[in-house]
């Protein structure tokens, strides 16, 4: 294995908020800003996940009969996994509240243009 | 009794969930909602200072029948102090930040309840869960619920905007959340990292591994952290590059909700800035940034403010712009500074609220927040223009009123830290204050009423007259007895001053 | 032409974009104070720089004073800089996140 697990999901997470970024500040079209706006959530949660990533662990369940030093020398870290399905959640409703808002001005003023409807 | 911490939380959750349950049965909603709110400020009076867990259990060492038993690769090493739970501590400092609060929802939400035509529904809803979320977000020692309840703070944000029916209200609400969409993430990166170095999401426990060397301050990684934190508190408070949008955000907002929005971000800043200090203060630079920060909203918020043509538009960034007071306050790092900025919160809060519901009586009267459009209120309503005037004369600073208190000490805060040059800025700008907020009470009680402006609503709702005179109160009694509010700020204060080793 | 007239002639030219060419005795006198309480203000605030150098801040204050004499007038700029349109608050948003995160790290690396 050239790079680790670990190393790889940071890039990722790192390659999806810059372009997440771009997508929001650069694109016109409220729909693909807002699937920018989505990268650059994603990317955090990929890199808070990431966080509790341990080589060679298992999971978090101690299942009956597992040696005790064993479960705590080798289970993964749960708390991140717990919090990035807390963010997961609320990145969903504030998805869904904006595209409710998108769907209001779309009908308004029939444009999807970031130009048009949030300009001046 | 620490069981009413939590209730702090739930009460007002409570209300948001079932109070819609009696949909169109207006007068029981009203009397509930009226109840329920007024426990809002009682809550805090009654409970005891101390700590709940939420979840969990008490750390380790401090819980005997736990411990007993457990190896001692768990006992004997710094986990045995770590809180294991979602922690809410509930201080001084806190008590007097929740009374305030309390205060404010309440007496925003009695005015909401006489000034728009249905007492249930969603704009309810949202104030109350914007309150709790508020309230989590001073309560937690959890970074990590301080993210959950700072977005649950955004939506019920932009849900009071949405709800308001004033012209280009969906705009402003979708700039807002897609600004929003971008910070809070770089947020919530700023926490992953301090988990990743620090493998802890309690303020607390983070402080004490950096503290006993755990964790190397110096790492770079935390840096970083820090960076991101502080941009997300940016955008939570509207300090700059994010003046712009939460003074349009107030604009948008029906005065009552802006009065209750402005609270948010107040004690969002506060609530924040408190724990960039706590953590980061041993950094240098996190202090100049926060003195830098504050410096620009102060110049940027008053300047603008004078060139609006919106009335709540220009009280939106004079809002911002005594933002940045409370933020030199901060960022002077001194004991006696972090009190005044504390208490100069808590003061601009009360005002603010106070000059969006007097201004408000216009806009509820008219119909019209352009003050070229309008004009001689003052026949109409001579009690409320003298409040709005009482109100104006305190967010300036004159004496007998609180923001002169609390003014007055940031300016011998920034003398005794050595940065005598912000005491002349601050002067400064609160003349500016002072002249734009006359330019609007001109415009709007004193000039001859112009020939078109219709007055839709004669009677002012006694509610609203109640609610300003008790916001006058407030001040007055800050004014007065400026110990009553200080003596709860000085623990935190002498706390965060001290900082690192 | 006296002072005031001359005031409101610049005025009148730098908000012939704006949307409310109206220019009224208040708002001429509001601009006038923000325009001056921005310098001011400004000025004062760079004089804090002599913690870290006094020729510096001397550097400063009268480089800032000369670009802002040259400038005027600065606040129709500014609030046609910080309008509401949603490019540009992106764009100041995104700027000041790469003046934080570097200020952070670069700055707090070598103090």
């Amino acid at each position: 294995m050239i790079i680790d697990t670990q190393l790889a999901s940071l890039l990722t997470a790192g390659a999806l908020i810059v372009i997440g970024i771009f997508a929001a500040v650069f694109l016109d079209n409220l729909i693909k800003k807002v699937i920018g706006l989505a990268f650059i959530g994603d990317g955090a949660n990929l890199f808070l996940i990431a966080m509790g990533y341990k080589p060679g662990g298992i999971v978090y369940i101690y299942l009956p009969g597992m040696a005790r030093d064993f479960f705590a020398q080798n289970a993964a870290y749960p708390l991140p996994f717990a919090l990035v399905l807390t963010s997961i959640v609320i990145g969903a409703s504030t998805m869904a509240v904006m595209l409710g808002i998108i769907m209001v001005l779309y009908k308004k003023r029939g444009s999807l243009k970031a130009s048009e409807i949030l300009g001046e | 009794m620490n069981l009413l911490i939590p209730l702090m939380v739930i009460v007002p959750i409570i209300c948001a969930l079932f109070l819609n349950l009696l949909h169109k049965k207006d007068r029981t909603i009203k009397a509930i909602a009226i109840i329920l709110a007024l426990t809002l400020p009682l809550l805090p009076i009654l409970a005891s200072y101390g700590i709940h867990y939420f979840g969990g259990y008490a750390p380790l060492a401090q819980n005997p029948t736990l411990s007993t038993g457990l190896p001692s690769l768990i006992t004997g090493t710094v986990l045995n102090t770590f809180h294991p739970a979602i922690t809410y501590a509930f201080q001084d400092a806190q008590k007097l930040f929740i009374f305030i609060l309390g205060l404010v929802a309440f007496l925003a939400i009695l005015v909401s309840l006489f000034e728009t035509k249905r007492p249930s529904g969603v704009y309810g809803f949202m104030m109350f869960m914007g309150v709790a979320s508020v309230i989590a977000l001073l309560l937690t020692d959890d970074i990590f619920n301080f993210y959950v309840f700072f977005e649950i703070m955004a939506l019920a944000t932009v849900g009071i905007v949405l709800v308001s029916g004033v012209k280009g209200n969906y705009e402003t609400a979708l700039k807002y959340m897609i600004l929003g969409s971008i910070t809070s993430p770089l947020l919530l990166l700023g926490i992953a990292l301090l988990l990743g170095v620090t493998g802890n999401v309690n303020i607390t426990d983070i402080i004490a591994s950096l503290k006993i060397g755990v964790v190397d301050p110096k790492n770079p990684v935390l840096l970083m952290a820090c960076g991101l934190i502080v941009f997300g508190w940016l955008y939570g408070s509207g300090l700059p590059p994010f003046h712009t949008i939460k003074s349009a955000i107030y604009s948008k907002a029906l005065p009552h909700g802006a009065a209750l929005l402005q609270a948010f971000s107040v004690f969002t800043l506060i609530a924040l800035g408190i724990i960039i200090l706590r953590i980061f203060s041993y950094l240098p630079f996190s202090q100049m940034i926060i003195l830098g920060v504050s410096l620009l909203a102060m110049i940027l918020g008053i300047t603008m403010a004078l060139l609006q043509t919106d009335l709540k538009r220009m009280i939106g960034f004079l809002a911002v712009g005594e933002l940045g007071y409370i933020g030199i306050g901060l960022g002077l790092g001194t004991a006696y500074g972090i009190t005044a900025g504390l208490f100069q919160a808590i003061n601009e809060v009360v005002i603010t609220a106070f000059l969006f519901i007097g201004f408000g009586v216009i806009y509820y009267q008219t119909g019209e927040s352009d003050i070229r459009k309008l004009g001689g209120m003052m026949v109409k309503t001579p009690l409320v223009a003298l409040l709005v005037l009482l109100a104006g004369f305190a967010m300036a600073g004159v004496p007998p009123l609180n923001a002169f208190q609390s003014k007055l000490m940031l300016i011998q805060a920034s003398i005794q830290a050595g940065l005598p040059e912000l005491g002349v800025i601050m002067i400064l700008l609160s003349i500016v204050t002072f002249m734009t907020f006359m330019k609007a009470f001109h415009a709007v009680y004193m000039r001859p009423k112009p020939a078109d402006l219709e007055i839709k609503n004669e009677k002012i709702p006694r509610a609203t007259i109640l609610s300003l005179i008790v916001f006058l109160v407030v001040c007055l009694i800050f004014g007065l007895f400026p110990q009553l509010a200080t003596g709860f700020l000085q623990a935190i204060s002498s706390n965060l001053a001290g900082g690192m080793p | 032409m006296n002072l005031y007239d001359l005031i409101v002639k610049r005025i009148k030219e730098a908000q012939k974009a704006d949307s409310d060419g109206l220019v009224t005795n208040v708002s001429t006198s509001s601009m006038l104070t923000a325009e001056i309480t921005l310098i001011s203000s400004l000025l004062v605030a760079l004089i804090m720089l002599r913690l870290v150098s006094n020729v510096l801040m001397i550097v400063a204050v009268l480089v800032v004073l000369f670009a802002a004499i040259l400038a005027m007038p600065l606040m129709p700029r500014l609030k046609r800089e910080l309008n509401d349109s949603l490019f540009n608050m992106t764009f100041y948003v995104v700027l000041a996140l790469a003046i934080v995160i570097v200020l952070f790290y670069w700055g707090s690396l070598n103090v």
